[in-house]
């Protein structure tokens, strides 16, 4: 593998040294472009309370290239599908390389705090986000109960 | 003569030197309010060879110059907090030793050496997060942000290239007829560099001196207390099981029950097993197979 380039460094050094409240990235042993992360679910909302774990990969042309994001704990979210797999427009075209991985994670965190059902992923939660509204909170609320707490 | 007189003879005096450059704002009793200047380098009036300026606003105490001016320094560019700090030291140190005099002329003056001095924006590169130092060459932006110009190079040759393979996604009588606008990382506003020109430029200097990565005893207690999480999660059946719910896309299904995985499935995912490395080995091959998995289904 080629060297780790500086800004990665740096990125990592500063998120241990100044961790953003309520997310942490932590590079992987064996690999420093994957990130084990977690966000915890914003105040009231209705992930709130909920420990959610990412993953998250810096690609070669990274920070030319957006990284690549999912969740891995199951999120009833319009935007992220069963996949875990965000619709995030700065993940794909409105990436700019002055957007760094602490800034990417507090979009997913802000995310959380205003789903977006007219922009979907995941159709059949964005539709009762829209026909259903408390409905669909009370599956988010359960789904964060259920999968996304610590022990 | 009277306190009143020496006031607005200094400040005759400060409009004669400065002319448009400063601005002296009175209130409604016609007393000086606040004298205001936007202060850059000297450079021979070359603009293009201002990298960085501030404001000054001072505030004038009934009994000034018997009592220190309040000073303010607003809208720095290309200057980081230190730079300021340092700055308003500096002031005050003049502001003490000028006391009973005027002091704005030689407030002006003083800002405007120090920004000579370190004519070389303080702030970073937002695209390498490193400074920049002398010798680097970098680019200011119409908007007032800096890159390298070895930064700003790639950022272009990258964002024209993503635009070219979108347009060509594009059935024809979809594809925008306008050609593709450089904007700025830090705004988004459109900026005008000659690329080829940029790219001949050599990499930042400070590049060379940063650290290297270490794994810290703090990063494997972290990534231990994740395993941890990671685990508990999945016993509780919280992980999305990637296999699965890609197999249970093929399957037309309106229950919902359909989105809870199965836990006697495929782990899925899982994370690099810390301790036993063929292991690890193997689940990493797993995780980068999902990345192009997930990514190419977008």
């Amino acid at each position: 593998m080629a060297a780790l380039p500086r800004r990665i460094i740096k990125e990592t050094q500063r998120l241990m040294q100044e961790p953003v409240p309520g997310i942490s990235a932590v590079p992987d042993e064996s690999n420093a472009r994957y990130f084990h992360v977690i966000v915890t679910g914003p105040e009231d909302s209705p992930f709130e309370g909920g420990l959610f774990k990412l993953e998250l990969f810096l690609p070669e042309d990274y920070p030319m290239s957006a990284p690549k994001v999912r969740f891995i704990t199951k999120i009833y979210h319009p935007n992220i599908d069963r996949l875990g797999r965000i619709c995030l427009d700065i993940l794909k075209e409105k990436w700019s390389p002055a957007l760094q991985i602490r800034t990417v994670l507090l979009s997913i965190q802000a995310l959380l705090s205003a789903p977006n059902p007219d922009d979907p992923l995941a159709n059949d939660v964005a539709e009762l986000w829209k026909e259903n509204e408390s409905e669909a909170i009370r599956n988010a609320k359960e789904w964060t109960r259920r999968y996304a707490m610590d022990n | 003569m009277s306190q009143l007189e020496r006031v607005q003879e200094e400040l005759e005096a400060l409009e004669a030197i400065f002319m448009d450059d400063i601005s002296i704002i009175y209130n409604e009793r016609g007393c000086v309010d606040l004298v205001k200047s936007v202060i850059f380098p000297s450079t021979a009036n070359e603009v293009d060879k201002q990298y960085v300026c501030v404001t000054l606003e001072v505030k004038l105490p009934e009994d000034y110059p018997d009592s220190k001016p309040i000073i303010a320094l607003k809208s720095p560019r290309g200057l980081d907090d230190s730079t300021i700090d340092h700055l308003h030291n500096e002031i005050q140190k003049k502001c003490d030793e000028y006391l009973g005099q005027p002091v704005i002329y030689e407030l002006i003056e003083l800002i405007r050496e120090n920004l000579t001095e370190s004519n070389l924006p303080t702030c970073q590169c937002a695209v390498c997060l490193y400074g920049f130092s002398d010798g680097d060459s970098f680019t200011k932006t119409q908007c007032f942000h800096y890159f390298h110009n070895y930064c700003l190079a790639n950022h272009l040759i990258i964002t024209g290239k993503h635009f070219k393979e979108e347009q060509e996604k594009l059935p024809a009588w979809k594809r925008s007829t306008k050609a593709f606008q450089a904007t700025c990382p830090v705004c988004r506003d459109a900026i005008y560099c000659d690329v080829d020109e940029l790219k001949t430029a050599l990499p930042p200097r400070e590049l060379d001196d940063a650290q290297k990565f270490e794994v810290t005893h703090d990063l494997k207690v972290l990534q231990q207390k994740m395993q941890q999480l990671f685990n508990y999660q999945k016993s509780k059946g919280g992980i999305i099981d990637i296999e699965a719910e890609e197999n249970k896309l093929l399957l037309i299904t309106n229950s919902n029950d359909s989105q809870v995985a199965d836990d006697s499935v495929d782990p899925g995912p899982s994370l690099a097993n810390n301790i036993a490395p063929p292991l690890s080995n193997g689940l990493q091959t797993r995780h980068q197979r999902h990345y192009s998995k997930y990514t190419s289904n977008r």
